[in-house]
C-alpha cells in the first residue's frame, strides 16, 4: 500500500515537473503563433508516450522480477542521481535555477522569428511542440514505466502521470501563462531523493541483498538520502560561488 | 542505429558519466558481497552518497576554474 501510494506521488511529482517545462514552451508557441499547430504536436507526442508506456509496462512487467529489478533498480538510481546532482548543484548555487519566465520569453522570441506558412499546417510550431513534448515525456514515460513495472503498479504510475497533466494543463489553460511560481527545483529533489531511494532498493532487491526490515528499508532509505542530501547543499552553498548556468 | 544508441545512452547516463560508471561498480560490489554469503545490504546506501558527493566536488571545481579562467 505505501509502496504504491510512493510510486503515484514519484510518477505525478516527476511528471508535474516535466510537463511545467513542457507547457512554457507550448503556450509560447500559441500565442505567438496561433494554438491549432502546437496542440496538434503536443497530442501527437503523447499519442506516441501513451502507446510507450501501454507496449513496455506490459512487457517489463513479464519478466522475472529479479532480474527486472536489477536492471530497471540500477537504470533508476543512475537516473536519480542525475536529477538529484542538478538539483543539489541548483539549490546550493552552483548552477543556474531553471526561468520559467526567461524560457517563456526566448520561446516567444524564436517563434516570432521563424517564417509562417501563408496558408495550412505550421509546422515550425507543430515540431517544436512535438519534440518539446515527446523529449521531456520520454523522461515521465521512463519513470512511469520503471516504477510500476518493479512494483507491478503500472495503472497506478501511469494514473499519477494523468493526475500531474490534468493539473498542470488545467492550471496553465486557466492561467494562459508560464507556471514559473511552480518550486521546480524542490519538486525536481523530492524526485531525484525518490528514483535513487527506489533505485537503491530494487538494485539491491535484484543482486540479492537481504534489507533490514524487509519492504520497510524503502523508507528509512528514502529518509536517509533526504538526510545527506540536505547535508550536500549545506556543505556546497557554504562559500558564495560564481553562478554557472 | 548508432545515433539511436548515442541517443539512448546520452538520455539515461546524462551529462555526467561517472554517476553511470560508479552506480554499475557499486551494483556489482553489492551482487560480489551477497554471493560471498557476507551481510553486504550496506555497501548501496554508503556507496551511493560517496559516489554522488565526488560528483558535485567535481562540478564545483569546474565551476571555481570557470570563474578563474
Amino acid at each position: 500500500m505505501t509502496g504504491n501510494l510512493l510510486v503515484f506521488l514519484g510518477a505525478a511529482l516527476a511528471s508535474a515537473v516535466e510537463m511545467v517545462e513542457t507547457l512554457t514552451i507550448v503556450l509560447a508557441l500559441g500565442v505567438s503563433r496561433g494554438w491549432r499547430a502546437p496542440l496538434q504536436g503536443a497530442a501527437a507526442a503523447l499519442a506516441v508516450l501513451v502507446v510507450l508506456i501501454a507496449a513496455l509496462g506490459s512487457t517489463l512487467e513479464a519478466i522475472p522480477l529479479d532480474l527486472l529489478r536489477l536492471v530497471v533498480g540500477t537504470l533508476l538510481l543512475v537516473f536519480g542521481l542525475q536529477w538529484l546532482r542538478k538539483a543539489i548543484l541548483r539549490a546550493s548555487g552552483l548552477k543556474a535555477l531553471h526561468d520559467e519566465d526567461e524560457a517563456y520569453a526566448a520561446e516567444i522570441a524564436a517563434a516570432e522569428a521563424a517564417d509562417r506558412p501563408a496558408a495550412g499546417l505550421d509546422r515550425y510550431a507543430f515540431v517544436i511542440s512535438f519534440k518539446s513534448t515527446l523529449l521531456e515525456g520520454l523522461e515521465v514515460a521512463f519513470i512511469v514505466i520503471t516504477l510500476g513495472a518493479n512494483q507491478g503498479a503500472t495503472a497506478i504510475a501511469a494514473a499519477g502521470a494523468v493526475v500531474a497533466f490534468v493539473v498542470v494543463v488545467g492550471i496553465g489553460a486557466a492561467v494562459r501563462h508560464p507556471l514559473s511560481r511552480v518550486p521546480e527545483n524542490t519538486l525536481k529533489l523530492v524526485v531525484g531523493l525518490m528514483l535513487t531511494s527506489f533505485g537503491t532498493f530494487w538494485a539491491g532487491e535484484g543482486v540479492g541483498l537481504d534489507w533490514p526490515g524487509g519492504d520497510a528499508a524503502l523508507a528509512v532509505l528514502i529518509v536517509l538520502t533526504a538526510a545527506w542530501s540536505w547535508a550536500f547543499i549545506r556543505l556546497l552553498a557554504r562559500e558564495p560561488r560564481t553562478v554557472a548556468a | 542505429m548508432r545515433r539511436a544508441w548515442h541517443g539512448i545512452v546520452d538520455f539515461v547516463v546524462g551529462d555526467e558519466p561517472w554517476i553511470a560508471v560508479a552506480v554499475v561498480l557499486l551494483v556489482a560490489a553489492a551482487a560480489l558481497g551477497a554471493q560471498l554469503g557476507d551481510d553486504a545490504w550496506w555497501i548501496l546506501p554508503a556507496g551511493v552518497p560517496a559516489a554522488l558527493w565526488i560528483s558535485l566536488v567535481r562540478a564545483r571545481r569546474a565551476t571555481e576554474r570557470q570563474r578563474s579562467s
